[in-house]
């Protein structure tokens, strides 16, 4: 069945993610699911969102099976350090990943230790959101096709 | 998994491309990416060796207005069919909404296809989806090549359950039968979703005068 997120699920991820944003210096984040799907995002202006969460989702699924094969069972975190920019990703719950980008600027120690007070508030909300899923009102989930033809045109 | 972002009013739906190794479920992607209008779709990324095998998956996302004051996003993949890849595969149906079963049409394919075809099935039971409950669509590929099956036959072993599926085939090399599979799939990963909601939405209607 669909995740769905409301207006004030998106504004209430939204108003995490800019506090993390703005204590540690990171540049951008995004929530996505272990499908790859792209639940929220902020401050991401030259990465492509939906190609980082797809991107971010199996990488961050790859390690989880290399630790696995390493026998490590306990594993939530993933950094790749780079020349000038870097990436952190974290699991929030078991299907919602937490991927921040950060530049040279930023120190890497003050993003991991932001993101642990972030990753808490972020799981509690996507708790509720699992606990209310059935309870959306009436008019938010209705959905009306508008096109019966074919969707994609060859050129 | 679909997942409807109310505050954008967007639907994301997921489509993976399924299928032995080397049947064309990349080169479906890549024709699409090469035809439809820039405007409606983004890039292909491919995780592939440096034998163009894919190693991981292949990804391109669609848009379309498909449902009424919403915008519809189609993330595409397609797994790694070679048959080692077994955990990536797994990975990447991770919250499907949809699949194409791409088949090789060559006669000397036939047992890599029915053993694809089961792994799908297979995997999908391990993430507690079941095939029967999912849209998807077959495409038999290659139709070029001159040792291939019968359509009835690519039927007989890979379509043989009760309600039979919508199978193309298809060039694609040539592009013939990529939209047509692709409209098709999209269509009725659409028409699932809404049809879930719907039943949803009546459920809780009920409710309200109980
Ligand atoms: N003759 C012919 N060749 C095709 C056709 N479709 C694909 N091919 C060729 O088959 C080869 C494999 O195609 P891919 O699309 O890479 O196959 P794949 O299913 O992605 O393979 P894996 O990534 O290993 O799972 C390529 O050389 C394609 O050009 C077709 O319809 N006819
Ligand atoms: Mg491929």
């Amino acid at each position: 069945m669909a995740l769905s997120l409301m207006e004030e699920d998106i504004e209430r991820l939204g108003r995490t993610m800019r506090n993390l944003l703005e204590r540690s210096e990171a540049d951008g984040c995004l929530l996505c699911d272990g499908g790859g799907y792209v639940l929220s995002q902020e401050g991401l202006e030259q990465v492509d969102p939906l190609l980082l969460s797809a991107l971010g989702a199996g990488v961050f699924a790859a390690s989880r099976e290399l630790a696995r094969v390493l026998g490590e069972d306990e594993f939530s975190a993933v950094f790749h350090q780079g020349e000038v920019r870097s990436i952190f990703i974290r699991a929030v719950t078991a299907d919602v990943l937490l991927v921040i980008i950060f530049s040279r600027g930023a120190h890497a120690g003050l993003v991991k230790h932001y993101a642990a007070p972030a990753v808490a508030e972020l799981k509690t909300a996507f708790e509720q959101v699992a606990a209310r899923e059935h309870r959306v009102p009436h008019r938010e989930r209705s959905f009306v096709l508008t096109q019966n033809g074919p969707l994609f045109e060859r050129e | 998994m679909s997942f409807v972002n109310f505050a954008k009013r967007e639907v994301q739906l997921k489509i993976v491309y399924y299928g032995p190794g080397l049947c064309g479920k990349t080169t479906n992607l890549q024709f699409v990416h090469a035809r439809l209008g820039a405007q409606s779709r983004g890039n292909l990324t491919s995780l592939a060796t440096s034998q163009e095998r894919t190693l991981f998956f292949d990804f391109m996302p669609l848009v379309a207005k498909a449902i009424e004051n919403f915008t519809t996003r189609f993330q595409l993949y397609t797994v790694p069919g070679q048959v080692m890849y077994n955990r990536t595969r797994q990975l990447v149906l991770r919250g499907v909404d949809g699949v194409v079963f791409v088949a090789d049409s060559q006669w000397n394919l036939m047992a890599e296809n029915v053993e694809s075809f089961k792994n799908l099935e297979e995997n999908l039971r391990l993430q507690g989806d079941d095939l029967e409950k999912i849209p998807y669509v077959l495409q038999y590929n290659k139709r070029d090549l001159p040792e291939v099956a019968p359509t009835h036959y690519l039927d007989f072993v890979l379509n043989n359950r009760g309600v039979r599926r919508p199978r193309f085939n298809a060039v694609a090399t040539e592009g013939n039968g990529v939209f047509e599979t692709l409209n098709m799939i999209a269509r009725l990963v659409l028409h699932r979703f809404v049809q879930a909601h719907s039943r949803q939405a009546g459920a809780e209607e009920e409710l309200v005068l109980v």
